[in-house]
């Protein structure tokens, strides 16, 4: 079955869909723009989507991946094309390439993801001061968070060695950090995770809360990162 | 969207605030005359699975002088975070707040509702009672199937719409904006209004009380002003904008799925059904009609189903060969067909066969009382041997589980009848085994639901049966009904107590209802937030005693609380159907060609509509 790739971005009102909200969305616009999807044998056929990484509720996608298959042989422009017109708003279709039957699963790919956070700063903020916070973050040898298990119970995990690169500026009345984290099926580092352990290990001064993006997901090639496609 | 997006991380699906749905329709506030915001009393989920606000708004939003916007009740977490940030409920196409719309529409889909409705014009910062509203506010209007007993409400909303609004709607927008154009006062505009059938403002009628708190008299208060409103009847279903292009959620709600209305009223008789007396007549889609609206829908909205919605779909003339074409002209696309309730018969059995593929979740069926004296009473054709043969089709055919309706606490019920509901069960379960079907997945679920006597129905003069009778009625099936693949179910005995006071309720409840509001009471048809122990609070604040009002038996002389509300039939019709109810004598369904004397279409001058274009069109048998 010919088989495609997405690059995508969530945002806007869509930032708060869920994963599987979006994958609904897909199928649905999938429907609309007339696109011959491949659907799954069984009792319960659905289209056969597979996403790289699920994104957190509230969190945007400026680059994101998705997989899909079609029944019938179309060019990836016009796949990209179909979709163009048929998504709800805040999720957009940036590019289609066709890929490989044999082109290992997208979900295995992943490795690596980015991020930005912004807020509002309730006080000046030097960048001096600034980089001295995120210095002392890294340089600690283990960052202790809590997660809920699923017989609700809490557990503690160090995420220090799922961070590979930390920043931040501090930009009038906004504090921006972008970081570099372990993601996918083998270690995955949520962002919110890092930045409340930020906040609580400093008191940088701010006001309200961080709304947060993914910038980019990759897989890794020879240690060095590299898109999905 | 800025300080949205500081808060909705911190609330359940989020979703349910930010707008931006497929076919959600944004227009700009300066190209339009006037502004309406279709306010629907619950959660998003359970809103936007109302097929009556994707009609008003399709037909609102197409005219060139008005557009429609959607606010939902926010889930009690939001709220707090609303009044914490002092954020005034707003709309969800262009996040402005309510309090800015010209009009405020609310649909009253149920009674436990109410608070709700407060709560939003608290939430909007919009006063409450209509007589503190200035021109300067909103107008507040509200219709549906509880606009039929309005009384309860009439202090805090502005005019009422009775019956179907596709075509009073624009009756209605068209009076409001030549007022508008003409700067006319609020009072002055409800003058006008009241002139459109089926406008009911109840600030022009009076209502005097005898010494016991029942109704003296209803009066309007001067000329020109109807002394009973009529419903409003859409003659044909053809000639009505039916939405092709339906907001489809990004999230999950309710009913995700098309629906289209195939069919509109019911005529069968139950003498409980309120929906059968104000739905009626009964009138049929064309099926090419319903075929082509299917092929614009699934090519508009990229659902995966089509469901095909009345209140009785296996009445609908064409169904079968309707469903075979849908299913052939959408199979394909991987778009299935459903069919929600089913009527007690093999036909419906067989329709469901056709329908789905595999026999995932259960069948449904509501006998609704034990024996067939108490069917006979409540005129719901259906025996004994009717449903086993049903049952045993629906087991032989491969489903599993099987679900069954009832209602406690019905007129003349005794214990007997309760028994009849355990034997019923046990005999369906019976069946079951006997079919084969394996020990651990056979299930017969009893869903058990308590009686409120309905406005405009033959058991509107009935009392409901007291609280802890009901509550005793559940204790007694809840002891008998311990066998293994039997599942019971009931409702709160107090959200039916309390259903029943605002159902049957006048003016007065609506100090309750203000007082139910202050001490918190919201979301009250969701058991896990009702709260009877405000609600009794309330009563007994404002020195009411809702027992009164639920369990009021009232004679045939007796003026009731929405007698000037008319749903088209004649008192004396439903004098004679509760006659006959307490005889325990049957009523044929109308369709089958003998009218019974209603009065509605000559009343009304409405006359049923078959997809044949035949008045005695076929009715499939109740029994095969």
């Amino acid at each position: 079955m010919p088989r495609y790739r997405m690059q995508y971005s969530k945002e806007g009102t869509a930032r708060y869909l869920s994963h599987l909200d979006l994958l609904r969305s897909f199928e649905r616009a999938g429907r609309r723009a007339g696109l011959p999807l491949a659907f799954t044998k069984g009792f319960n056929p659905h289209p056969i989507i597979s996403f790289a990484a699920p994104l957190g509720v509230g969190t945007a996608g400026e680059a994101e991946y998705a997989d899909l298959e079609l029944k019938v042989d179309l060019a990836a422009g016009e796949v990209l094309q179909a979709l163009f017109g048929a998504l709800p708003e805040g999720i957009r279709v940036l590019e289609v390439r066709s890929i490989s039957d044999r082109s290992p699963a997208l979900m295995a790919s992943v490795e690596r993801a980015t991020y930005r956070a912004k807020a509002k700063l309730k006080d000046r903020l030097g960048q001096q001061k600034l980089d001295d916070v995120i210095a002392a973050f890294i340089d600690r040898p283990e960052i202790w968070v809590e997660r809920k298990n699923k017989a609700g119970g809490k557990k503690k995990y160090d995420i220090r060695s799922g961070i590979f690169a930390i920043s931040g500026r501090s930009e009038n009345d906004t504090i921006i950090i972008e970081a570099e984290l372990k993601a996918g099926s083998n270690g995955n580092i949520r962002f919110e995770e890092v930045i409340e352990a930020l906040q609580a290990s400093s008191s940088l001064p701010i006001g309200g809360r961080f709304v947060l993006n993914r910038t980019g997901l990759f897989t890794l090639e020879e240690q060095a990162k590299k898109t999905l496609w | 969207m800025d300080l949205l997006d500081q808060i909705l991380p911190l609330v359940q699906k989020p979703a349910r605030y930010t707008g931006g749905e497929w076919n959600a329709i944004r227009k700009d506030w300066s190209e339009v005359d006037l502004k309406v915001v279709f306010a629907f009393p619950d959660v998003y989920e359970v809103g936007m699975s109302h097929l009556g606000m994707q009609i008003l708004y399709s037909i609102v939003n197409s005219r060139n002088d008005t557009l429609m916007e959607r606010v939902f009740a926010p889930w009690p977490d939001m709220e707090e975070k609303m009044r914490e940030h002092k954020l005034p409920l707003f709309a969800l196409e262009s996040y402005r707040p309510v309090r800015d719309f010209d009009v405020i529409a609310f649909t009253l889909q149920y009674e436990l509702s109410y608070t709700n409705i407060l709560n939003m014009l608290e939430l909007a910062g919009i006063p409450l009672r209509a007589s503190r509203r200035g021109d300067e506010y909103p107008l507040v209007i509200a219709g549906g199937p509880c606009a039929f007993n309005p009384e309860p409400l009439a202090s805090f909303i502005d005019l009422f719409v009775i019956g179907e609004g596709e075509e009073a709607i624009g009756d209605f927008l068209d009076v409001f904006r030549s007022a508008k154009v003409r700067k006319l006062s609020k009072k002055d505009l409800l003058l006008e209004a009241v002139r459109v059938p089926g406008i009911y403002v109840p600030s022009l009628y009076q209502v005097e009380y005898l010494a016991g708190g029942s109704i003296g008299k209803v009066e309007p208060v001067g000329d020109g002003i109807p002394k009973r409103v009529q419903k409003r009847v859409v003659r044909d279903l053809e000639r009505v904008p039916f939405p092709t292009s339906p907001i489809v959620p990004s999230t999950e709600i309710v009913h995700d799925r098309i629906m289209i209305e195939v069919l509109r009223g019911c005529t069968r008789g139950c003498r409980f059904c309120q929906a059968g007396v104000i739905y009626r007549p009964v009138r049929e889609k064309k099926p090419e009609t319903v075929r082509s609206q299917a092929a614009e829908l699934v090519q508009r909205t990229g659902y995966g189903e089509i469901s095909l919605t009345s209140l009785s779909t296996s009445d609908y003339t064409p169904v079968r060969s309707v469903i075979k074409a849908l299913i052939d002209d959408h199979a394909d696309r991987g778009v299935g067909v459903s069919l929600p309730s089913l009527r007690v018969d093999n036909f419906s059995v067989q329709l469901a066969k056709e329908v789905q593929k595999v026999r995932r979740s259960s069948l449904t069926f509501a006998p609704e009382a034990g024996t067939q004296r108490l069917r006979d009473v409540i005129n719901k054709g259906v025996s004994e041997e009717d449903l086993m043969a049903v049952a045993d089709v629906a087991f032989q055919e491969g489903w599993r589980a099987v679900k069954l309706y009832f209602m406690i606490g019905l007129p003349t019920e005794t214990a007997e009848d309760l028994d009849g509901i355990v034997y019923l069960a046990r005999e369906v379960l019976a069946r079951g085994r006997k079919a084969g079907v394996p020990r651990g997945r056979l299930r017969v679920t009893v869903s058990v639901s308590s009686f409120v006597p309905k406005p405009h129905t033959p058991f509107q003069w009935e009392p409901q049966v007291s609280f802890s009778d009901l509550k005793e009625k559940q204790a007694y099936l809840a002891g008998k009904l311990r066998d293994r693949g039997i599942v019971l179910n009931y409702h709160d005995a107090g959200v039916s107590f309390i259903e029943a006071v605002f159902a049957r309720g006048d003016r007065r409840l609506g100090q309750v209802l203000e007082k139910a509001c202050a001490l918190g009471c919201k979301f009250d048809g969701w058991s896990e937030l009702f709260r009877l122990d405000r609600w009794l609070e309330a009563f007994q604040k404002s020195d009411l005693d809702p027992a009164w009002y639920a369990g009021r038996r009232y004679d045939y002389e007796s003026i009731l609380p929405w007698d000037h509300i008319s749903a088209g039939v004649s008192k004396q019709f439903l004098v004679q159907e509760h006659r006959r109810a307490l005889a325990g004598v049957t009523t044929e369904d109308c369709r089958a060609g003998l009218c019974t004397g209603c009065g509605l279409c000559s009343g009304l001058e409405v006359e049923p509509v078959f997809a044949g274009g035949e008045f005695d069109a076929q009715v499939p048998d109740a029994v095969q």
